[in-house]
């Protein structure tokens, strides 16, 4: 909450600091319009903040002022200088009480009423004078404001600032187009590292070069993340007000409303953030005040009683796409075409030839609003088009579609400033492409049997997860020549699309996950609407990244509100009706089947037989960055050259369970026959006539689970002369360790695996819990000591392996 | 009067671009073609970090590909903050004008009109003043750019 608070105050500032050349541009020319607008939007937004803190003063305060504003703005009343002058103390006061709920201060009690009455919003105006004004500001900050003078805001603001200094933390403002130039300065020194790492590669092992360039590796993956966090932020940020929002709204408003979020770790520019915070609550205010139905409403129409609010992120490219949808009566075609020509936005012919998509896009207008009352939450004409605004100076831009009675669906659309975003990078006819990471569900390779790839008509469909799935063939999309590969070997890359909307890309290979850096395209490529950007692979080849929303959308596999909340609320109904236990079936490295309940299944991967590791004493494996522990696998050698995983989670902890075959999802029969034999096992279920073990989650995490270990590289201390560094060092290094040089005594280098020669070893040199390898330096000397001669590497390597997997492995 | 210009064979003919566009020359590597866009464009390449659309100019003059030999390098401009790489037949020289450019009667031919800012006069003799904008734009702006004026 004081997160929130401290947003809500420095929005505040931020806005008054804004609108304080508007103030005064407007007091110079009160018939001035759109500084009027200006000002308005201040305390429109003002009011519809505290109205979510719990500011009542605050509240009442902006709301006057916003009533006398909106009936100059509707022509109702003409703006004069006592007017200016009200409005103005009331800012001031504003500014004021911003201060003292930032210092934590009680700001003294009274004097707003004369302040709000002082707007006449009911009487004559002429009946104020200065004096009344003053005497009513008894807070520090309000004092009447003569016409002229320069900076009326700072007045409110200096005074109360000087006294009030809370321990906040140290921070700098600087200009973005700096950091946008420090940003890309970086990327580009990313894709110069990663060329300058081929070329190192390509002319083979080089210790002495090798050793600073994993150090400039280092460095410059420590400044990147800095720099990345310095303008990222996730978007949780901005949803974890959301539902304390809705709520209060909601309850304000006597409707239900539940919110379903998605997509809270798309991270975007802070500056983003700040930008789109503005325009979603307003958004979320419409919906639940327009667009959903009170309960009894909602009841009547064949609806559940609670109205679904969705709020989905997805990244792709160079945008984000935030989807808001509603369930509830959607936008009146009818109604917003009527308004538009009574308010002379449109003509009566030009509505006679609009679609009714191009209606629907009117409520973005200045000056719009059908509501029929004025509420305190939303409704006056003020909100979407300054939604709009908004978005368009970022350089993003908002869409709206709605089926009457079944919901409305706003898309955002904002663009990224800058872009290192995961990718996996496909291959179709000898052809790389990238796909941003955050659109990939699953990946599956074709021969697995459940996917059962047919062709109905030209469609080709997959089945996933018991789904029907559209799936679009890549080499197609592209027109790219067919290639030897059949249809049914592709590999299915299974995408979800910001809309909820799941289909499958077939492509030949896989080939890596990493980072991106992506560049803009030329307009002329743009066009294609296939490609999101470009970046650079490790060798230097430019690659596409392909924008997977619109290859969506070319396909028509983009649904429109309708089916999206529907498919939703029958999930929802459907869950609460009969509680359905789903299991994946598989069959183990003994031949044996078996299945695992699907709520523990976190996702499927598959790793090379050589990414585990079966040295230590329990087998572990790595899967993006992470170390896991390795259940289910066969005795001695892994048979196959890749072995399928199902990665298995109980929400803390994480293993592996390695399998022969992935078989399907199933829905487990009511009747399981427990198993008391084998702990390991839950229970014995009939599924399709024939039994299948069903492992019992409860045994698996207790014997195995472990919370997931991020990888780091284990520390190796070495001796400090010269061989060391320069010929053991690249070797250990090799190794997959990381040096700590002998002399610095780092606090966590005690569990490090420490090199030491025997001729000089002491009893200093051996302190310490880790695990300890002896070199000598002559071929024959001290056999039996269990030394290693220096040259040996293979015996080396194999000590170093040994030791890693023992003791360094673990810190 | 006295600018620098680039003296390039495109299609066989001698152009000028504006010294001042050109950023660089290179000689192009490895082209990654991009399917689904309109033939003119070659595909993109790498230079340094930064990704090249690389542009066709025997294809975005209406030109065949085959009729013209290349010797793959190209010259890089930058236009709206993106870079493209032009393929040419050959660079020639970088010389500077004696003349303003200007208009030939009868045109220069369907193909070159709509690229083309006029003749100019230069130290090593007459050539065609390239419009980059033109250029880049590919052999179905004109006959877009009339649909737009008659809608």
């Amino acid at each position: 909450m004081d997160d929130l608070l401290a947003d809500f105050v420095a929005e505040t500032r931020e806005m008054l600091e804004a609108s304080e050349g508007e103030i005064v541009a407007w007091e110079a020319d009160p018939a001035d319009s759109a500084r009027l607008d200006t000002i308005f939007r201040f305390v429109h937004t003002v009011k519809g903040n505290c109205g979510f803190f719990d500011f009542p003063r605050l509240a009442g305060l902006s709301h006057a002022a916003e009533d006398a504003l909106a009936d100059c703005r509707a022509g109702r009343r003409k703006p004069d200088s006592a007017l200016v002058t009200a409005v103005l103390a009331i800012v001031d006061r504003i500014s004021a009480m911003v201060d003292a709920i930032e210092a934590g201060e009680d700001f003294p009690e009274g004097g707003d009423e004369a302040l709000i009455a002082a707007l006449g919003n009911d009487k004559d105006t002429e009946d104020l004078s200065f004096e009344e004004l003053k005497d009513a500001g008894q807070g520090s900050a309000v004092e009447p404001v003569s016409p002229g003078s320069d900076d009326i805001a700072a007045e409110g603001d200096a005074p109360k600032k000087a006294d009030t200094s809370p321990a906040v933390q140290r921070s700098i403002r600087l200009p973005v187009d700096l950091l946008d130039r420090v940003m890309s300065g970086v990327s580009d020194m990313v894709l110069a590292r990663n060329d300058l790492g081929h070329r190192l590669r390509q002319a083979g092992n080089q210790p002495t070069i090798d050793g600073p360039f994993e150090r400039l590796t280092t460095i410059l993956s420590d400044v990147r993340d800095a720099i990345t966090r310095m303008r990222m932020q996730r978007i949780e940020t901005l949803f974890s007000a959301l539902p304390r929002l809705v709520r209060d709204l909601s309850a304000e408003l006597g409707k239900q409303v539940m919110i379903d979020l998605e997509g809270g770790d798309v991270e975007l520019d802070r500056e983003m953030v700040e930008m789109v915070r503005d325009p979603l609550t307003h958004i979320i205010r419409n919906a639940i005040d327009h667009g959903i139905e009170t309960p009894s409403a909602r009841l009547k129409d064949g609806k559940r009683e609670i109205g679904l609010l969705s709020i989905a992120a997805r990244q792709s490219g160079n945008t984000i796409s935030i989807v808001v949808s509603d369930d509830g009566r959607g936008l009146d075609e009818a109604r917003i075409a009527t308004k538009a020509v009574e308010t002379g936005l449109i003509t009566a012919s030009q509505r006679a030839e609009m679609s009714r998509e191009k209606v629907l896009q009117l409520i973005f207008e200045p000056g719009f609003s059908t509501a029929d009352t004025v509420s305190n939450v939303s409704g006056r004409g003020v909100g979407l088009d300054v939604v709009r605004d908004n978005l368009e100076k970022v350089g993003g831009s908002i869409k709206v579609s709605s089926q009457p009675g079944i919901g409305t669906l706003f898309t955002l659309q904002i663009p990224l400033t800058l872009s290192i975003i995961a990718g996996l990078t496909v291959e179709v006819g000898d052809q790389r492409f990238a796909i941003p990471q955050s659109y990939i569900e699953e990946i599956i390779h074709a021969s697995a049997k459940a996917l059962d790839f047919t062709r109905v008509g030209e469609t080709a469909l997959v089945t996933f997860r018991g789904d029907r799935v559209p799936c679009l063939m890549l080499s197609e999309v592209l027109a790219l020549d067919h290639s030897e590969i059949e249809e049914d070997q592709h590999t299915m890359v299974l995408l979800r699309l910001a809309s909820g909307d799941l289909f499958a890309l077939a492509v030949e290979r896989i080939h890596s996950h990493g980072d991106l850096v992506v560049k803009p395209l030329a307009p002329a490529v743009m066009k294609s609407e296939i490609y999101a950007g470009s970046s650079l692979l490790d060798n230097g080849q430019p690659i596409l990244l392909l924008d997977v929303t619109n290859i969506a959308s070319r396909y028509g596999l983009v649904s429109d509100a309708r089916t999206r909340v529907r498919e939703i609320g029958d999930d929802v109904i459907a869950a609460d009706r009969h509680q359905v236990s789903r299991a994946m079936l598989f069959t183990d490295f003994s031949n044996r089947r078996c299945a695992v309940r699907l709520e523990l299944v976190k996702r499927i991967e598959t790793a090379p037989a050589s990414a585990i590791d079966l040295s230590g004493a329990r087998p572990r494996a790595v899967i993006d960055g992470m170390i896991l522990p390795v259940v289910g696998l066969p005795e001695g050698q892994i048979p196959t050259e890749k072995v399928r995983l199902l990665r298995l989670s109980d929400g803390e902890c994480e293993l592996l369970h390695a399998v022969r075959e992935i078989d399907d999802a199933v829905e487990l029969p009511g009747m399981l026959k427990p198993e008391r034999d084998d702990p390991l096992i839950e229970a014995i279920a009939l599924i399709e006539g024939s039994t299948v073990a069903l492992m019992d989650g409860h045994e698996l995490f207790t014997r195995h689970g472990e919370p997931p270990e991020p990888l780091a590289r284990p520390l190796c201390r070495i001796p400090s002369d010269d061989w060391s560094r320069t010929i053991l060092a690249p070797l250990v290094v090799s190794a997959g360790y990381e040096i700590v040089d002998g002399d610095e005594d780092h606090g966590d280098s005690e569990n490090a695996v420490r090199v030491v020669f025997v001729e000089e070893s002491s009893a200093a040199s051996e302190k310490g819990d880790g695990s300890v390898i002896r070199l000598r330096s002559e071929l024959d000397a001290g056999d039996g000591d269990g030394s290693i001669y220096r040259y040996d590497r293979e015996a080396l390597m194999s000590a170093l392996k040994e030791a890693r997997s023992a003791g360094g492995l673990i810190r | 009067m006295n600018e620098l210009m680039v003296m390039t064979q495109i299609a066989g003919r001698r152009c000028a671009l504006p010294a001042h566009d050109v950023k660089s020359v290179i000689e192009l590597s490895t082209i990654t073609p991009v399917p689904q866009t309109p033939e003119f464009i070659a595909g993109i390449t790498a230079m340094r970090s930064q990704a090249l659309t690389v542009i066709d100019c025997r294809l975005t003059l209406g030109f065949e590909q085959t009729d013209w030999e290349t010797d793959n390098r190209a010259a890089v401009i930058s236009i709206g903050g993106h870079f493209y790489a032009l393929l040419i037949d050959a660079i020639e020289d970088i010389t500077t004008t004696t003349g303003e450019p200007g208009q030939v009667s009868g045109g220069f031919g369907p193909e070159w009109s709509r690229v083309a800012k006029g003749m100019i006069e230069t130290a090593s003799g007459p050539a065609l003043l390239i419009d980059l904008h033109a250029l880049i734009a590919g052999p179905d702006e004109r006959l877009t750019g009339s649909l737009n004026a008659a809608a």
